[in-house]
């Protein structure tokens, strides 16, 4: 330790000077005072609630729960890296992306974004019989990092979508599921405005989800959804 | 990459079990972490080497930052932070910090007189010195730029450095005194190294 107290000033110094510190952006610094003043105060109205971890009973088991869940995501990032190899570019005239990004936008103004809150699964699902023709999987993914938050009935381009809404950190993924069309390019993503839309299809549906979190977080929701849809036996 | 995504766990308190009643998190989130976002983003700007990426990586850390804030203990969230900056332009943005082991450009300041007295000659010869210096620090393997960034312009301690760089002391010191010496070699003669090389 004593090379720290006959630090070389003169390298130092030179140091200093040469490299420039930074100041934070504005956009950013406005930015992160808006989220942290919002994120204190849901803090203190919900004794001390943190995005995500609703249920948290001993703080080793949340822990370890966090421990499992990265270890799930590492997996499951990995799993995503492997399979955005295959995956399309949606282009840039795609009109479906467009008419999906217009309406998750619309869906995050206040009171537009759920019409059945719900983070029970059970609850969700039946909602939407009756009101739509297809029968949407709906996924508990809160240990995978994707709390359910709810589902709202959609219209996307002349037809019926349901609209399955999960959380990501401080974002929202809309999910878009209706039915697929014969022939859809299997799995296409694309990055837009700065959202970003992956696009995949199982059996006769076709899913379509959007989200302001990063592209890499749709591949591991993805994969989240899909392992949900069909576990490994070992499960 | 598997390695590196799990990585990105930020760092946890160390025994949850016997931890002490501590006031950060009824300060805030705002009172506690943001007044290291300029640092957060200063360090992210050399990890990532540009600004893009770094405002977009510092958003990351905020997220993330938020959502382990309930393990955050003590007063000073600024390694902790700092930490998870580091993590996330690692993890999300290190392609180029990867592929471009060697490049480090940093935006140029304009020449500026630092005092009155300073005449143009030898504001000359300061932008010279540093062009040379940014030369020689981006010549630096990543590890040892990574220390001596953080050990010179965050002044931060060899234990904070430790930390957040997941590295043991030792090696912090180790790598501090190899990029000292590097420096010393890339810059005889233009700047004072006095016992070092």
């Amino acid at each position: 330790m004593s090379d720290e107290t006959t630090d070389r000033p003169d390298l130092s110094t030179a140091l200093r000077d040469a490299l420039p510190t930074y100041e934070a952006p504005p956009t950013l610094s406005a930015w992160a005072t808006e989220q942290a003043r919002r994120f204190d105060s849901e803090s203190r109205g919900e004794s001390a609630r943190v995005p995500e971890r609703k249920r948290a009973t001993t703080f080793s088991v949340a822990r370890w729960q966090i421990a499992a869940a990265l270890v799930c995501a590492a997996a499951l990032g990995w799993a995503g890296a492997t399979l955005r190899t295959v995956t399309h570019r949606i282009s840039a005239t795609d009109q479906t992306a467009s008419a999906l990004l217009d309406t998750h936008i619309r869906s995050l103004l206040p009171g537009h974004l759920i019409d059945v809150q719900s983070s029970d699964r059970h609850t969700v699902k039946p909602w939407f019989a009756g009101r739509i023709d297809i029968s949407p999987p709906v996924m508990d993914l809160a240990s995978k990092g994707f709390p359910l938050i709810g589902g709202r009935l959609d219209y996307v381009q002349g037809h019926s979508a349901a609209a399955i809404v999960y959380g990501r950190r401080l974002h929202m993924i809309n999910l878009f599921v209706w039915r697929a069309v014969p022939g859809e390019q299997a799995v296409a993503s694309t990055v837009r405005d700065g959202y970003a839309i992956l696009h995949w299809t199982t059996g006769d549906l076709s899913y379509w989800a959007v989200t302001d979190a990063a592209p890499a977080d749709l591949d591991a929701f993805r994969a989240a959804y899909l392992e949900q849809a069909s576990p490994p036996a070992s499960r | 990459m598997m390695r590196r995504s799990a990585s990105v766990e930020p760092p946890i308190a160390t025994d949850d079990t016997t931890r002490v009643p501590d006031h950060t998190q009824e300060r805030g989130f705002e009172r506690v972490v943001l007044p290291h976002l300029s640092a957060g983003f200063t360090l992210a700007r050399y990890l990532t080497e540009n600004a893009q990426d770094a405002e977009d990586a510092v958003q990351d850390a905020i997220v993330r930052a938020m959502r382990y804030f309930h393990t955050l203990r003590g007063d000073d969230a600024r390694p902790w932070f700092l930490t998870i900056v580091r993590r996330v332009c690692l993890t999300s943005y290190s392609a180029d910090y990867q592929a471009r082991e060697n490049s480090l450009s940093v935006d140029e300041p304009a020449l500026q007189l630092i005092d009155s007295d300073e005449t143009p000659d030898t504001a000359l010869q300061r932008s010279f010195v540093r062009d040379r210096v940014r030369a020689a620090v981006d010549q630096l393997p990543p590890p040892l730029r990574e220390a001596i960034v953080l050990r010179e312009l965050q002044g931060c301690s060899y234990g904070e450095i430790a930390m957040i760089t997941d590295a043991p002391i030792g090696t912090v010191m180790s790598r501090l005194s190899r990029a000292r010496e590097r420096l010393a070699a890339l810059l005889q003669g233009v700047v004072d190294m006095g016992d070092v090389a």
